[in-house]
């Protein structure tokens, strides 16, 4: 318990975050910034700025939550190369710890909230 | 070859998101996406692009350091948002400080260009974009018939066409139609003359006014017989009425008939054309409703839940069905739903206002040019100092944002000038058109500040800084930082050839707006002042219609007219007065189709028609209209005589050609012959439509009508005559109001208003771009005369003389403008052509015209560089060897 406390005060996860790390699981190895744009769009149906993707993915790597890799120049890109990121185990950790604090704190609450 | 995005708006966003690693990936992002929008269209697939770019470039530079309370750069820690801020603020103030002169230049130029901008677009925003006051204005549409020899949206609409719609159109409510009905009352008081419209049922309720007493028109109301009740405009309800609150359900007297008022409209309501009466339109059943004279203007308002589309696809089936029932009258003709705002909107605003934003943009442009000249002689002045700072690890973003902090500091300074000048200038741009003219221009007396007007200045101006301000501090940023520690910062010369090319770039846009500007004082000259064919000065106009009930037949109308003019001679300092029915440049003209004798039309289908006038013989008299053959009327010609005609030269050009028209036979289409008696010179009816057309000439004795204009000439200021005349004819008819009474040059002014402003603004344009320029060239001369220090005083101290130096800087000066000259005479040549083609033949291009400005711009150009020349010539050898 003491340990899972410690997580969550180094690693707090906003929405924004949690909906870009829960998308480069989804999309998988090659996350990259557009298949990420697109799978946050079509499962929340939310438009996201990319402007606000770019600082989240950036934070999230500062946090280490992300690690990325550079990968080969492509001619579709202007010879610029794609950087493909993924989840760290930490970042798993926190998700895990901030879907089972959801998840304490929604037990019980069923009949208030469907009605 | 593929397509690829913008290199510029490429680099515009790496230089603002700073690390070239995060660059290159969301610039690959980009340019990923952008090929697979391109594969769909490239033109979509740039504009998505810039705008994703400008988008990324805003937040990477401000919001998301703000949003995140970090330091833009934590070169230093503690450095937050708040101090850096600060400190880049206090720095622009200081270096802008530090050039006092060239601060309050730039500024106030740029205050110049926004503020040009901030008063079009306030007219282009008061006149096209929301002209009416009403709730909902795009869900008010106009419907128009289209159709062969339909030219304007305006009174296009036959009244059985409009019953039919309004019959069949359910996509659409409270379709209405309205018709010119200028009304003469009388009621307490002087008769007036009152501008008011026959309007359907429905007509309030489509524009959303609810009376302020009483009601508006019911369906039945437009029963004829029980159609005469008005409704009073608020304006005249208090200037007439004293504001009567018990007005409801009183007789009034309009054109010699009793009429009772049953509402005054809501403060404000003066639609369309300045209106103050409204009375149903109603049609007489002992008549047939016509289906072939088209003259009225429909408006209505969307159902609710349906949309323009809709309607003009209902208009459109039914237009078709009409044309099928209805060939002699509808064959090719369709039907235009617009909405009110389209449909009302002058032709003419569109491209003189197009011209005038057009000027204002090169305007800004050349100011926020001299902006962009002063950010960049500032960054290479501390390119050393940059240089450094960058090799001690300063992040390019923080460098870059301070140069840009600066230009952004000068747009805010200018943004109250800005306000200041357009307020000024819309002042007088409101004021300066004749109170006859506005009511036609609707939304012209709204014209001044709003918070529109408030937003546009400061968007504007921070985008001049933007466009302006980030590419030089961008290009300083950038600079290599080896280079320029080796070279110790002393020649810089891509960003002197950047600098020279903008100044050449100013120039050359500065003389097409010279040249516009000339072109259209040229041609307003012209028409003010050119032969007319008649002499306006020294002349009094004025306009009478007589009602129907009290002059019903021809006899009445007869003897009022000449008992009206035998009045007005009598009155002291009148010369002579004379009647015609349509009074040259008063805004209407009548035609009629005609037949010469011996001469059949060619094509019978197409018959000819020429301009048509009613005169009394002292017409060409007190016009001065001279006759060129033949005689003028004469007493003689009056309804008992032999019926005559006078032809004007290209009439008798026209139909008699090579032969002598006096003696011949002439008449309206199925009239009576009338013998030619005489030819008279052309006149210039109106300047925008009919320049000498042919006329025919008729003694009004011989047609008497009920609506006539009376010239008079006076023997001295044919002012100071008016209220006399006005007196005489309240004599001859206490009931019969005069309107329109004003002096031939008066009116010949009203009636080229528009050409007034075009000119004037144009000018003021023309003026602003040609000081912008020579700021310009004046800066980047003082400015290379100072970087140049060192090496003039070399060349003084080996025996270079001041002549010499002064010689030698100028011609530097000459050669910058002349190049932007030539490029400018190209540029004017275009601009001459498209102007030409706009705007009615009122601008002819002429080479002398453009000639005469190069020159001009050339003499600023010599007369910018000579101070800082002087200035070069003075330089003190050792003094500058020593620095």
């Amino acid at each position: 318990m003491s340990y899972n406390a410690g997580i969550m005060t180094d690693l707090h996860l906003g929405e924004l975050e949690q909906i870009v790390l829960l998308a480069v699981l989804r999309v998988g190895s090659d996350a990259y910034a557009i298949p990420i744009l697109e799978e946050i769009e079509r499962q929340t149906g939310r438009r996201i700025a990319r402007g606000a993707l770019y600082t989240a993915l950036d934070r999230l790597e500062q946090k280490g939550c992300l690690r990325s890799r550079v990968g080969n120049p492509l001619p579709e890109r202007g010879g610029r190369a794609r950087r493909y990121f993924a989840v760290t185990p930490a970042a798993l950790r926190a998700l895990r710890a901030s879907r089972d604090a959801l998840q304490r704190l929604w037990r019980g609450l069923d009949s208030v909230l469907e009605g | 070859m593929r397509p690829t995005p913008a290199r510029f708006v490429e680099r515009l966003l790496a230089a603002a998101v700073g690390d070239a690693d995060r660059a290159d990936m969301i610039l690959g992002d980009l340019h990923e996406e952008f090929v697979r929008r391109a594969a769909r269209s490239t033109s979509r697939a740039h504009v998505w692009h810039a705008a994703q770019a400008l988008r990324l470039a805003i937040r990477m530079t401000c919001l998301d350091r703000v949003r995140a309370r970090r330091p833009f750069h934590d070169h230093q820690k503690g450095d937050t948002l708040m101090t850096s801020v600060l400190a880049d603020l206090r720095y622009g103030f200081r270096s802008l400080r530090k050039r006092p002169g060239m601060t309050a230049v730039v500024a106030i130029t740029l205050a110049l260009g926004v503020g040009a901008n901030a008063t079009i677009f306030n007219v282009l925003d008061r006149l096209v974009l929301r002209p009416f006051p009403f709730d909902d204005p795009d869900r008010i549409v106009m419907l128009s018939e289209t159709g062969p020899g339909i030219e304007y949206k305006k009174e296009a609409v036959s009244p059985a066409n409009f019953l039919d719609w309004r019959r069949g159109a359910d996509t659409i409510v409270h379709l209405t139609a309205m018709q010119w009905w200028d009304a003469n009352l009388l009621d307490r008081g002087d008769p007036e003359r009152v501008p008011g419209f026959q309007v359907s049922p429905g007509f309030f309720e489509a524009l959303g006014m609810s009376p302020a007493l009483g009601r508006g028109f019911v369906r039945d109301d437009e029963t004829f017989g029980r159609h005469r009740v008005v409704v009073l405009g608020n304006t005249l309800w208090k200037r007439r009425f004293a504001a009567d609150p018990g007005i409801v359900g009183r007789r009034i007297t309009i054109d010699g008939e009793p009429y009772e008022v049953v509402g005054v409209a809501s403060p404000r309501f003066a639609f369309p054309e300045g209106a103050e009466l409204w009375a149903p339109l109603a049609f007489d059943p002992a008549k047939p409703v016509t289906r072939r004279s088209r003259y009225l203007t429909v408006i209505g308002r969307l159902a609710p839940g349906r949309t323009i589309n809709d309607a003009a696809a209902q208009m459109d089936v039914m237009a078709a069905r009409l044309a099928r029932e209805y060939p002699d009258d509808n064959r090719d003709h369709g039907v235009a739903t617009d909405t009110l705002t389209a449909g009302m909107m002058d032709v003419g605003l569109g491209p003189m206002l197009g011209l005038w934003q057009t000027s204002a943009l090169i305007v800004l442009l050349i100011a926020a040019a001299n902006i962009a000249n002063l950010q960049l002689a500032r960054a290479t002045e501390r390119r050393r100092e940059i240089g450094v700072r960058m090799a001690l690890g300063a992040a390019r973003g923080r460098v870059l944002r301070e140069l840009f902090t600066e230009s952004l500091l000068l747009s805010v300074a200018s943004v109250p000038f800005a306000l200041a000048f357009a307020w000024l200038a819309l002042y007088v741009i409101r004021i300066g058109m004749p109170a006859a003219i506005v009511r036609f221009v609707p939304g012209w007396e709204s014209l001044g500040p709003d918070p529109r007007l408030l937003a546009f200045t400061i968007v504007v101006a921070v985008a001049a800084a933007c466009l302006f301000g980030i590419l030089p501090a961008a290009q300083a940023s950038r600079s290599r930082v080896t280079d320029v520690l080796k070279d110790g910062g002393r020649t810089a010369t891509g960003r002197h050839r950047l600098r020279r090319a903008i100044v050449v770039a100013e120039v050359a846009l500065a003389l097409p707006l010279l040249a516009a500007a000339g072109l259209s004082a040229l041609g307003s000259y012209r028409i003010m002042n050119g032969p007319q064919g008649y002499d306006p000065s020294g002349v009094l106009t004025m306009k009478l219609v007589l009602p129907e009930r009290r002059y019903p037949d021809e006899q009445s109308r007869r003897s009022f007219a000449a008992r009206a003019l035998e009045a007005i001679d009598g009155v002291g300092g009148v010369e002579h007065a004379a009647a015609i029915n349509k009074l040259p440049a008063g805004g209407s003209t009548a035609s009629r189709v005609i037949e010469i004798d011996g001469h059949p039309a060619p094509d019978p289908n197409n018959p000819p028609a020429v301009e048509y006038r009613l005169v009394t013989p002292a017409l060409f008299g007190v016009l001065r209209i001279p006759i060129v053959r033949g005689r003028a009327f004469g007493a003689a010609d009056r309804e008992d005589g032999a019926p005559v005609a006078i032809v004007s030269e290209s009439m008798a050009q026209r139909f008699w050609p090579g032969e002598d028209p006096i003696g011949r036979r002439v008449r309206v289409r199925n009239g009576q012959w009338m013998t030619v008696v005489g030819v008279c010179g052309d006149l210039i009816q109106d300047w925008f439509a009919a320049r000498n057309e042919p006329t025919l000439y008729r003694p009004m004795a011989q047609s008497p009508t009920d609506s006539f204009g009376i010239v008079v000439r006076a023997a001295g200021d044919p002012s100071a005559i008016a209220g006399g005349v006005r007196q005489a004819l309240l004599r001859v008819d206490p009931t019969q109001p005069v309107f329109d009474l004003k002096t031939m040059r008066r009116q010949l002014h009203e009636r080229t208003i528009g050409l007034q402003y075009l000119t004037w603004i144009m000018a003021v344009f023309a003026v602003l771009s040609l000081l912008l320029a020579a700021v310009g060239l004046y800066a980047v001369m003082a400015y290379t005369v100072a970087q140049r220090r060192q090496e003039i005083g070399i060349r003084i101290a080996l025996g270079a003389s001041a002549r010499h130096v002064v010689r030698h800087t100028v011609g530097q000066a000459i050669r910058l403008a002349g190049t932007g000259v030539a490029i400018g005479f190209v540029l004017s040549v275009l601009v001459g052509r498209l102007m030409e083609a706009g705007l009615l033949g009122v601008a002819s291009s002429d080479a002398r015209v453009f000639l005469a400005f190069a020159g001009v711009l050339m003499l600023s150009a010599l007369g910018a560089a000579y101070v800082p020349a002087r200035r070069a010539a003075a330089t003190d050898p050792i003094a500058a060897l020593r620095e």
